[in-house]
This record gives structure tokens, sequence and C-alpha cells, in this order.
């Protein structure tokens, strides 16, 4: 058997000597949406920008791996290199670089070769029509002045033009209304495929209704404590985090 | 290029009747008329009535003076300054399409032209010296209208001059492209003083763009040089002027502009300056907005690289109703390079509805580099908008993080980090090839090896 997409395994991070992921493990085979869902201050952005290789955040222990090969040790351009995309929570605006020229920037070293101006035009212009994005978009600074709106297209703008193998949602659903949600959510499904994955960090449902996950894992004190199909979702949706948050707590006092 | 064979600046003592007899035999081989002989004297004993600086000077107290040479010598008067073209090498800011041009190299004329389009409309580019022959009255009336000079740079360069240029858009002209001065330093010549006149009539439009390059830059001199340049601008109400120089002179030059800007009512002015070479580059930019309504948009960049020194002094003055005026400088210092800016916004009680701007940038990308911005208000006015807004630091790991997560490498991402940074600046240019020189140099300053450039 082939080697797992994506195996998170047993990961400790770190933030200024804090210790906020406890040991996680998560399995993404090829073709796979997994939803990670907690409350606030559970660890969720910690694992995004872990995972991307963040210089703020200290890999204290565990391994990532992606097609069978630890990307733990890498540089963030060399996990992205490798096919890794964070999704930015909050993306970063970079006044004085055009989207275009990022873009181009980006798609070249995800490639390993420039990629031809002609090639690059189409491609750009069916992936804007598809997230239905002026061209005139791409002309401004990276990150520049957008809205929260603008911000996450752009995100899904760029997982559209990267094609990376593993996609990593960082509340992606967050600070969007209902027509824009679903945009990006489409943005989403037409990237997914049989040979890439997804994982989906979110603390709503909501974009679980346009992004269909295969597994979902509830995410408490930078651990998994529950994992189940889309149903537990909807449990979450219903009874809120409450319960699993007793519950840690009770396993940890009586540990 | 090592700055380890940087001479230490040599002082030189005045010599007032030695200087007088020299400046008068200046004045007569280029057979200026006699009020210009009597400007030059009377600039002269305005700089004998000053000192270099006492260092108390907000204006001097941080730079470093051990490095600027205390000298006022007369420049060679070479041949060719009647306006024979010579050979010179071509010129790195060398425009391909342009209104008008004049190149000098050591105070003689390698170039000089202007488009029908602008001559019909009596538009004039033409050296200085030519002009005060050719457009007394012009000159006698605009040379040193923008007020008596700052120190005593200022004051020897009026008196000293050997080169320089004027530039004229009487009123309604109207020229979109860009008019050109280069100037080439001839490393081997010593100090070098300019002058540079700029004056836009009511309601007209022109834009010059200065750009200083040295003939051989790898060349080891002996001594420091020095180079001057006094700028006067002056927009008329509704004139609609543009000023941008760029200077890369040689690495071990001491480099001092003054740059004065006289705003008229409702009209525009914007200033942009480039540096990119010398040892120590000290710019005076003095913006006078002194009539109701008028604009003023002043921008600076540098790229400081070895031990560097940049410096600017800037003021805006603001004694007319409702103006406006933004500052706007940003750097990147890399190895022990420095940088200063001491900006000063001055409302007097009459500048009421002023609306008056400055912000200050400075990126270091080595641990050996840093800046001092230093923002000042004086504001006597009681309904005015001011703002300032001082940054020194390191690129925003958060900016290198998110492009290094799609895929760019660490280094190739601070150089597209630094160079969004400086495009603001560079986007005031009114000039689509020298904005693309000015990207140019950015990328060869900040280049490890400085030998190539």
């Amino acid at each position: 058997m082939t080697s797992p997409l994506f195996e998170i395994d047993a990961l400790q991070v770190a933030v200024e000597d804090k210790q906020i992921v406890n040991g996680l493990s998560l399995t993404l085979q090829p073709g796979e949406v997994h939803a990670i869902m907690g409350p606030n201050g559970s660890g969720k952005s910690t694992l995004a920008n872990s995972l991307m290789g963040h210089p703020r955040y200290t890999i204290t222990g565990g391994d990532i791996r992606l097609q069978g090969d630890s990307i733990t040790e890498m540089a963030p351009d060399e996990r992205a290199r490798a096919g890794l995309f964070l999704a930015f929570q909050y993306p970063t605006d970079i006044p004085g670089v055009s989207m275009i020229n990022f873009l181009r920037r980006a798609i070249s070293a995800r490639r390993g070769e420039e990629i031809p101006v002609r090639e690059y035009r189409q491609l750009l212009n069916e992936v804007l029509g598809r997230l239905q994005m002026d061209e005139q978009f791409v002309r401004r600074y990276v990150n520049d002045g957008f809205s929260g709106g603008e911000k996450k297209r752009a995100e899904i703008l760029q997982l559209g033009l990267l094609q990376p193998l593993v996609a990593v949602m960082d509340e992606t659903d967050s600070g969007l209304d209902i027509d824009a949600l679903r945009i990006v959510s489409e943005g989403i499904n037409t990237f997914h495929s049989d040979d890439n994955a997804i994982l989906l960090i979110t603390h709503y449902q909501r974009i679980l209704r346009y992004v269909q996950p295969d597994h979902v894992h509830v995410l408490i004190d930078g651990r998994i404590v529950e994992s189940g199909d889309a149903s537990l979702a909807e449990r979450l949706e219903r009874d809120g985090y409450e319960p699993f948050m007793e519950r840690t707590k009770a396993e940890v006092l009586s540990s | 290029m090592t700055q380890a064979t940087l001479e230490v600046a040599t002082d030189a003592e005045i010599k007032p009747d030695e200087l007088r007899d020299q400046i008068t035999a200046l004045s007569r081989s280029k057979a200026e008329p006699d009020w210009l002989l009597a400007f030059r004297l009377a600039s002269f004993e305005q700089a004998l009535s000053m000192e270099w600086w006492t260092g108390q000077e907000e204006s001097w107290r941080r730079t470093p003076r051990e490095r600027l040479p205390r000298r006022a010598r007369v420049g060679r008067v070479a041949g060719g300054s009647n306006g024979t073209p010579i050979s010179v090498p071509a010129h790195v800011f060398a425009p391909d399409a342009h209104a008008g041009m004049v190149h000098q190299i050591d105070g003689r004329v390698a170039a000089s032209d202007l488009a029908e389009h602008a001559r019909a409309q009596g538009v004039i580019i033409k050296p200085l010296a030519a002009a005060a022959r050719e457009n007394p009255d012009l000159i006698q009336e605009w040379l040193g209208a923008v007020g008596p000079p700052a120190d005593r740079y200022e004051a020897f360069g009026r008196a000293l001059w050997t080169q320089g240029v004027f530039v004229y858009a009487p009123r309604g002209a109207v020229v979109d492209e860009s008019l050109f001065y280069l100037v080439t330093q001839d490393v081997q010549q010593g100090d070098h003083w300019h002058y540079t006149l700029v004056v836009a009539e009511r309601e007209s439009q022109v834009s010059l763009i200065d750009g200083g390059d040295a003939d051989d830059r790898r060349a080891d001199l002996e001594e420091t040089p020095l180079i001057h340049a006094s700028v006067e601008l002056i927009a008329e109400d509704g004139a609609n002027l543009q000023f941008a120089s760029v200077q890369r002179w040689h690495r071990q030059t001491a480099a001092i502009s003054t740059t004065r800007g006289r705003v008229g009512r409702d009209a525009t002015l914007r200033v942009t300056t480039a540096a990119f070479g010398a040892d120590l580059d000290k710019q005076r930019i003095d913006i006078d907005m002194s009539q109701n309504g008028g604009y003023a948009d002043i921008r600076g960049l540098f790229v400081g690289d070895g031990k560097q020194h940049i410096e600017h002094v800037t003021r805006q003055y603001h004694n007319g109703v409702g103006a406006t005026s933004d500052l706007l400088i940003r750097g990147v210092l890399t190895d022990e390079s420095q940088a200063v800016q001491y900006g000063l916004i001055r409302i007097t009680p009459e500048g009421q509805k002023t609306n008056a701007h400055q912000t200050m940038r400075n990126l270091l990308l080595d641990d050996g580099a840093g800046a001092d911005p230093i923002p000042m208000l004086e504001i006597e006015a009681d309904d005015v908008k001011c703002s300032h807004a001082a940054a020194v630091g390191p690129v925003d790991p958060d900016q290198l993080f998110y492009l290094q997560a799609r895929g760019i490498p660490p280094k190739v991402a601070e150089r597209m980090v630094v160079r969004g940074f400086l495009s603001e600046i560079a986007d005031g240019v009114p000039d689509e090839h020298m904005r693309d020189v000015i990207d140019e140099l950015v990328e060869i300053q900040l280049e490890p090896v400085k030998a190539s450039s």
C-alpha cells in the first residue's frame, strides 16, 4: 500500500515556551476532506501555521509527512513547493507588490520553472472567472485594501492556481457573507479531486454545508478528542463544544 | 567597493580676496551680464558672513560632519561651455523619449535639444550660463528668488556654480513629456557646484528629471569630492511643476543639495528624489506654501549600503490658507548604512485649513544599519489637519512568511517586499523610463557585492 498523502504524527507545537498543540495525529488519504473543529483557544491557528512552518511556532515533537516524506525540518517555501498550501485566516497585505507579479512568481516557484506568459494569462482568467472576480483585481497590491471577502477569495484564487497536494484552510469561512461563502466553497470544491486532500480548520459548521467532509475531528486543548463522520459536525452545531470541553477537563483531573 | 580607502574630508582655508578674483574671472570667462557677477559676489559675501555649522543646528546635529569637506573652490572653467557639443560616455539615465534635454559633464555641454512643440510654446531648457546670456531678464528675475541661502553651502553654491540648467514654461504652456537634465560627474575634477532653476509660469505644466551619474565609478579617489546642488523650483499660480532627481554619484562623494520649492496659489509641485550613490548624501528640501490652496507632494527614496549616510532635512512651510503638503520618505538600509530624517511642518497663524502630513519609513535589512527619523510639528493655526508618522524596523516577518508560504524563497521574498515598499515613491516619478531606471538601481544597490556596480 502506498503511503498516505499527508500525515500529522503526534505533533507538539509551542509558542514562546507555551505548549499549544499536544500530540496531535491525523492522516489524510488522497481525495479526502477532513474538518478540524474547535472552540477559540483550542489551537486551531497554531496547528495551521505550524504545518506551514511559521517561524513563530516551534515544533517540539512529532512529525509531519507529505507523501511519506518528512517536511518537519523544511522551510515554509520548501513545504509550499512540495505541495502544501495554507489558506490564511488573516492574509497579510504587501503594499507595492502586485497580485499579478506575486501570483506568477508563486506559480513558477511551485512548478519549478517559469510559467509562460500566455499560459499564465489563460490560467489566471479561467480561475478568476470561476471565482467571479474582476480581471482588474490582480492589478492591485497583494491583499492591500482588500475587504474581508476579497481576501478570502484571493486565497482561493491562489489555491486554484497553485494546485497543491494538500490544502489547509484556516477559518476560510470567517467573515464571509452567504454569497461569498458559496463562491469560496465552490472554489474549494472545484479544486478538490481524487489526487489531493483538504484540511478545513473551522470554528463553525456552516462551511461544511457546502464542502462535504469525509471526517470531522474535534480539537480541544491542542489534541483531537473525538473523530467521526459529517454527523459529528451537526452534533457540534446542536450541542456546542461544551460537552467535549467538560469531558476533557474531567479526563485531565482524573489523570 | 569598500569604504576602507575613503580619505577623511579635507578642509581648505577660505581666502576671500583670491576667491573674489576667481569668481570675477569665472563670470567674465562665461560672458555673464554684470548683474550676475554682482549676484555671485553678493552670495559670496553672504557665505562669508555664515559659519559652516556650529553643530547645534537641528539641521546639522545628526550629520557626520567630519565626512563633509569644508571647502569653497572655483571649479575649472572648461572649454565647450559655449554650447559646443563634446563627447561623453553614455549616461545611465539617458531617456528613450523626451521633450528636451541638457547633458553636461564638468560644466561642458554634451548635448542640448528641445522638441519643436515645446519650443513653439516658448518653453526653454538650456544650460544656465547660456540662459543668463540669452534670457537675461528671466534669470535676473528668478535666480535666487526663493529666498536667502539657508546655509554656507547654499550661499557658496550661488557664488561658485559652474554648471546648471534653466527650465522655463511660459504662461499656459503645457509639455506632457519630461525634460531631462543629465549631469556626468567628472570624478577626477573634484568639486562640482550645480544650479538648477525651474520656473513654471501661471497655468503651465512642465516636468524635469535631473539625473546625476559618475564617469568612472571604480576610480579610487585621493580626496572626497564635494557636489553641491542648488535647486530652485517655482510653480506660479495654477501651474503644475514636477521635478525628480536621481543621483548615483561616485561612492566617495559628499553630496549636499538644497531643493527649494515655491508653490503659488492653487499650484501643484511634485518633488521626488532618489539617492543611490555618494558616501554622504544630505538633502535639504524646503517647500514654501505661502499662497492659498497650493498642493505639494514630496517624496524621497534611498537605498543605503556600506557605511553610507543618507539624510533628509525637510520643511513644509504653510503660510497660506487651505494648502496641502504631503511628505513621504522611504528608505532601505543595508550593511552599516545610516539614515536621518529631520522633517518640520511649520504652520503660521495665517495657515488655516492647512493639510500637512509627513511619513518617514526606514527598512533595516542588516543589524549594523540604523535610522533616525524625527518628525516635528510647529503649528500656530487652530484649524488644520496634520499628521506625522515615523518608523524604523526590519521587513515584516508576516509579509515574508506569506510569500514563503507560496513557495517563494526567503531572499526573493525579501527583495519583493523591499521593492514593493519603495515602489510607492518611485511611482511619483513622472516618466516611465525613469521609473524603470530607479527600479534597476534599487536592484543593483541591494546586491551584496558592490564591486560590480
